[in-house]
């Protein structure tokens, strides 16, 4: 999938097979009707399906949440490359953002804040330089607005550090090693109970 | 980059007869600013300028040759430089990189002559240097007034006009300077060089970095992280989102101020919003220590030492309440009406004789990291007294807001207390000295 300017946007399932070892729902990028129902069918849970390769996904109603996979299929793989993404249905307490870009003063950084509509309303993020130092992503978050969420409220877990910590290495990994990609986004990533999920991921890469 | 800062001889290509030329201008700039060594002025087929002789090419190395001449001709002054082994040369010349491809390729032109060489190249497009010396000034720059105490400021700028700015406030708020640099187009010597040559430098106690944009940052993030001076950064040019694809959340939720503030959190360097900031941290730095992130609000005005408090808040420093031994002795030194929390008002009807002892037990409280004063209207000299003589005990840091307390001011002043104009300016001068 691409776009004018001289850059390309990857898909989704592209995006996250460059950036590895990210936590994921259970998913599957499927090239059957036929294999996308065994998947759901194995997993039992609500799944949402996604059609592949188009950009502004939820906008163009190309995902389905609880989604009848047999019903779907088709259609969604019309809209986009032919193939669906089929993905345990997860639904956080909380979304957030983690990304990446190639600044033009300073290298890879990566950033973090709160996703969802809140990420463009409110822009509550910062910025890290890749690869972190420790102790650097705790003195990041308390310059959140949004910090006391991610230190648990109301009686929630608090999100899991270690692991946002391995979703941004992963984020800024991709940057140094693939001079290229220009930005990177995860976004959403789900929190559920604590623990972290990445929904959805975006990979921009220049022409190599 | 010793010869920038420290030569014992200047070169100036371009020293003109006419006064009304850049030329003329620095070379008198040098020779008024009590420069003690050996200067030579560079100019084809003129016989004496300022009463110096003029030679049409150097016969002997300078340490520092000072280049304002037009920038085509430029080439040839750092050619001849370079040839007689000069250690460092500064081309203020403007026409450069910031007038496209064509003064860009240039400029490249000339670093790369300094290179082969093995001399250093600041500029161009700069407004040159100003550093204390022995018993003097190097002024190799086009600003006339120089500053009027020496001390432990020091400050690089990318841009010149800038330097005018700080040197404008070092004489307006008695702040001693040590070195300016002004690095241009940073063909060569960029602010991460200068930054690090400062650091080694022992007359050198706080440094002030003016940049639009950083042409070497990861370098730049390192020298500061290990600059043993406290390092404050103004940064311009925070609204354009630069050359981004954009196509991501993140590139559009980046502005071009995201890596700079993942930059300066990791260089641990204090980040100036606004230029008043920038000169109020750097007078902060100049005269008192680093300080714990916890101070008190000591005050006899009420109203104003609130603002104080709530400025505290916002820039994320604590105000701890005083031990209870410290609010007894308070209530027994205070009117009943006092308060002593934090803000801590001993008010305008305490003794004179309670001055003393009072702010001392706020000055020994383990619980305060350093002092806010805020005394407006009431010029209670036992008051000022009292801090100046807590803060030489106790080594605490304190900054202040005074208004209209001339004898109160004096005793700060005296103690080398900076005073800043409002309440917010206090204390947020005060998280300055917090730093990292």
């Amino acid at each position: 999938m691409s776009e004018g300017r001289g850059i390309s946007v990857l898909s989704e399932w592209e995006s996250k097979v460059l950036l590895g070892d990210v936590p994921r729902p259970a998913e599957v990028l499927t090239r059957t009707k036929e294999e996308a129902v065994a998947f759901a069918c194995e997993l039992g849970r609500p799944v949402v399906a996604k059609a592949s390769g188009m950009a502004h996904k939820s906008e163009r109603g190309a995902v389905r949440l609880d989604a009848d996979v047999a019903a779907v299929w088709e259609e969604l793989a019309a809209m986009g490359d032919g193939t669906v993404l089929v993905a345990e249905m997860v639904r956080g307490e909380l979304e957030l953002i983690a990304g990446g870009l190639r600044d033009p003063q300073f290298g890879p950084v990566t950033s973090l804040g709160l996703g969802g509509i809140a990420a463009e309303v409110l822009g509550d993020v910062v910025f890290l330089l890749a690869p972190r130092l420790p102790g650097e992503l705790e003195r990041a978050i308390e310059e959140l607005r949004c910090a006391p969420l991610l230190r648990g409220y109301r009686g929630r877990p608090p999100v899991d550090l270690a692991e946002l910590g391995r979703i941004l290495d992963a984020i800024g990994s991709l940057l140094e090693r693939d001079p290229d990609v220009v930005e990177v986004d995860c976004n959403p990533i789900a929190v559920c109970e604590g623990r972290l999920l990445v929904l959805d991921a975006l990979v921009v890469r220049r022409p190599g | 980059m010793e010869a920038i800062f420290q030569p014992h001889s200047v070169a100036v290509y371009g020293a003109s007869r006419d006064p009304s030329k850049l030329g003329h201008v620095l070379l008198r700039n040098l020779l008024e600013g009590g420069f003690g060594g050996q200067v030579t002025a560079v100019n084809p087929g003129l016989g004496t300028v300022l009463g110096l002789p003029t030679v049409p090419r150097l016969s002997a190395p300078a340490d520092l040759a000072l280049v304002s001449v037009p920038a085509p001709a430029a080439e040839a002054a750092i050619a001849d430089a370079a040839r007689a082994g000069c250690r460092a040369a500064i081309v203020l010349a403007s026409g450069f990189g910031e007038t496209g491809p064509e003064g860009k390729a240039a400029e490249q032109r000339l670093a790369a002559i300094a290179r082969g060489a093995g001399m250093r190249l600041v500029g161009p497009n700069c407004m040159g240097v100003v550093s204390r010396l022995d018993g003097g000034w190097l002024n190799g720059s086009y600003f006339w007034r120089l500053p009027e105490l020496a001390g432990g400021v020091s400050m690089v700028s990318q841009s010149g006009a800038f330097g005018g700015m700080f040197f404008a406030e070092a004489r307006r708020r008695q702040l001693g300077v040590a070195r300016f640099l002004s690095v241009g187009n940073c063909a060569d010597v960029t602010e991460a060089d200068a930054l690090e040559w400062l650091a080694g430098d022992p007359v050198t106690t706080v440094v002030g970095v003016f940049a639009e944009a950083f042409s070497d940052g990861r370098r730049f993030v390192e020298a500061a992280n290990r600059c043993p001076q406290p390092v404050v950064v103004l940064k311009a040019g925070k609204g354009a989102a630069g050359a981004r694809a954009a196509a991501s959340h993140t590139g559009s939720l980046a502005g071009s101020h995201g890596a700079v503030r993942a930059a300066l959190r990791r260089a641990g360097a204090v980040e100036a919003q606004t230029s008043i900031e920038f000169f109020d941290a750097l007078q902060a730095l100049a005269a008192q220590p680093p300080a714990p992130p916890s101070l008190a609000i000591l005050t006899i005005s009420g109203g104003p030492s609130v603002l104080a408090a709530d400025a505290a808040e916002r820039v994320g420093l604590a105000l701890p309440a005083p031990a209870e031994a410290t609010v007894r002795r308070l209530r027994e030194l205070t009117p009943s009406f006092a308060a002593t929390g934090n803000p801590i008002d001993l008010t305008p009807q305490c003794p004179i004789s309670s001055f003393g002892p009072a702010v001392q037990a706020v000055f020994d409280d383990a619980a305060f990291g350093g002092v806010v004063v805020i005394n407006c209207g009431l010029d209670a000299a036992a008051f000022g007294e009292a801090v100046a003589a807590a803060h030489r005990r106790t080594g605490k840091p304190v900054i202040a807001f005074c208004l209209e307390v001339p004898a109160v001011e004096a005793a700060l002043a005296r103690a080398g207390i900076p005073l800043l104009p409002g309440p917010e300016r206090a204390v947020t001068a005060f998280a300055a000295l917090v730093g990292r």
